[in-house]
């Protein structure tokens, strides 16, 4: 397992992946009280429209991802009183524009399979450089405007009232967002980002502690996910995204169920 | 010092006029309570004037400055209808939450400070949750929980309180303990206070000027020898009958 660590691919896989997990379930967090998690899967979906599209007019097909992925999100968040309508909207008119250029060229189909799954073993170092430089940016704004974010999300529109700027630093997070799905493509794929998103912070929410304790246990349950997931399906050549997903459920099980028997201990006792 | 001035504001939602014509004054000090039947446009005065809501027509005044370039927010709380219904899986200690009240336009992305802290077990202090400062806010109970909403207003040092509906369904124990703390914030500190109420006792033994709203809206002092009857009928309609009497209050003071 220690001789894994001496390749180099390996090694990028790891710290991509960790950066990757840091920043998932740190906004994940926020996604979660907010009851927007499905606002990310709508938005990756799309994304994968946005891919075809790239690779169709030989394009960076990250680029062209991203921004069809921040406009999927400005829609959604405009159609506010339809949100779960929106999403499926953007989702299926995401994933059919995909379709349609696939079935147009049928060249990138290998491609379009690690989008969709994830290819963490494949990161390279300059993808690498670029996850570090966005994760460092990402995270001066999470530690900066901790607070704001929690008032926002508590309660909207008090936070207005308050005097912060409440649509600036919602654009702002929107667009991390957008950045932080096209990143976790190469991690865990279109389809399964959702799960890197969510069930970290889900499972520190469990623990029932103060905020600041539950953004540090989302992030570590991230992190220790993603590790283990690649050490894992790495040593018994497995999917690393399906394994990565498979590892965290496990963990929120886990924590679900002691929460649970602490629960009912406090009660017996 | 006029802290709220309102000139012949007009309000409009749905396509229904739901304040009209109004015209009142604040002054620094005072301690106001807003009464009215459901519907009748309470919540929407308090968020026009909080600039929240559009006008149809009329200015607004805070602090003597007209509400488009008001900025000084950090001079008011505001304390939202329901504020004490949130969702008890936040995962947030009333400390950290109570320090919130000290974010404002003036300190985006700034660190709390020592004295900050300080401010946050000030109010923590005055308000008397200190012991439940580390609980989780869905583990306190309905009555520590309108005290730590006092609690994060007040760390914004703020020169005016806006209350809507801070204690609905609440027992009369719980309701009396509140109104003493927004009772001694006023006389002891000096904050000029709002506060949307439906408890027209507490109103009325407690609160200096009242304000009815039912579209139109009408404020009076409330003094010994004020006509309480026809201060409600103007809100709730002609039949309306409360049975009230100024002296009633004062043992109740007396003990405070």
């Amino acid at each position: 397992m220690i001789e894994l660590l001496s390749y180099q691919f390996f090694q990028n896989a790891i710290i991509g992946g960790c950066l990757i997990g840091i920043i998932c379930s740190w906004i994940g967090l926020f996604l979660v009280l907010r009851r927007q998690v499905m606002i990310v899967d709508g938005a990756a979906h799309t994304a994968f429209g946005g891919l075809a599209l790239g690779l169709l007019l030989g394009i960076d097909p990250f680029i062209t991802a991203l921004i069809i992925v921040i406009i999927s999100i400005l829609i959604i968040n405009k159609m506010k009183a339809f949100t779960d309508s929106a999403i499926a909207l953007m989702l299926a008119i995401g994933f059919s524009i995909g379709l349609i250029i696939i079935s147009i060229t049928r060249g990138f189909s290998i491609d379009i399979f690690s989008y969709l799954f994830g290819s963490i073993l494949t990161i390279s170092r300059e993808e690498l450089l670029i996850i570090s430089i966005v994760t460092i940016f990402i995270a001066i704004f999470l530690l900066l405007f901790h607070k704001e974010l929690i008032a926002i999300t508590f309660n909207e529109r008090n936070a207005r009232i308050m005097g912060i700027p409440v649509d600036l630093i919602s654009n702002i997070f929107n667009l991390i967002i957008a950045i932080t799905i096209i990143l976790s493509i190469k991690i865990v794929g279109v389809i399964l980002i959702v799960a890197l998103i969510t069930i970290p912070a889900l499972t520190a929410l469990q623990i029932k502690t103060s905020f600041n304790n539950t953004v540090i246990i989302s992030v570590l349950i991230g992190v220790i996910g993603v590790i283990l997931g690649i050490f894992i399906s790495a040593l018994y050549k497995l999917a690393t995204s399906g394994v990565i997903v498979f590892i965290l459920v496990s963990i929120y099980a886990i924590v679900y169920l002691y929460s649970k028997i602490e629960i009912i201990k406090r009660r017996t006792s | 010092m006029k802290v709220i001035e309102v000139r012949n504001l007009n309000v409009m939602r749905n396509g229904r006029l739901v304040i009209r014509n109004a015209n009142f004054e604040i002054n620094k000090g005072d301690y106001v309570g807003i009464i009215g039947p459901n519907g009748g446009g309470k919540t929407t005065l308090l968020l026009t004037i909080l600039g929240q809501l559009p006008r149809l027509s009329g200015t607004i005044k805070l602090f003597e400055k007209d509400i488009e370039e008001f900025n000084e927010w950090e001079k008011i709380a505001f304390i939202p209808q329901d504020a004490i219904n949130f969702d008890n899986n936040f995962p947030i200690t009333v400390k950290e939450f109570v320090s919130l009240g000290r974010l404002g336009k003036n300190k985006i992305g700034r660190r709390l400070n020592k004295e900050d802290w300080e401010e946050v077990n000030k109010a923590l202090e005055f308000m008397g949750i200190s012991d439940i400062a580390n609980k989780r806010i869905g583990e306190i109970s309905i009555g520590q929980k309108q005290r730590m909403f006092l609690a994060m207003a007040l760390v914004r040092n703020p020169e005016l309180i806006i209350l809507d509906e801070p204690i609905s369904n609440v027992d009369p124990i719980t309701q009396e303990k509140f109104y003493k703390k927004l009772s001694d914030l006023n006389y002891k500190e000096g904050k000029t206070i709002l506060v949307v109420s439906h408890d027209l006792s507490a109103v009325f033994c407690r609160m200096n000027k009242v304000i009815c709203v039912n579209v139109d809206v009408n404020i009076a002092e409330i003094k010994e020898n004020t006509d309480i009857q026809g201060i409600l009928r103007k809100a709730y309609g002609e039949h309306f009958y409360f049975v009230f009497h100024k002296h009633e209050c004062k043992g109740e003071f007396e003990n405070d």
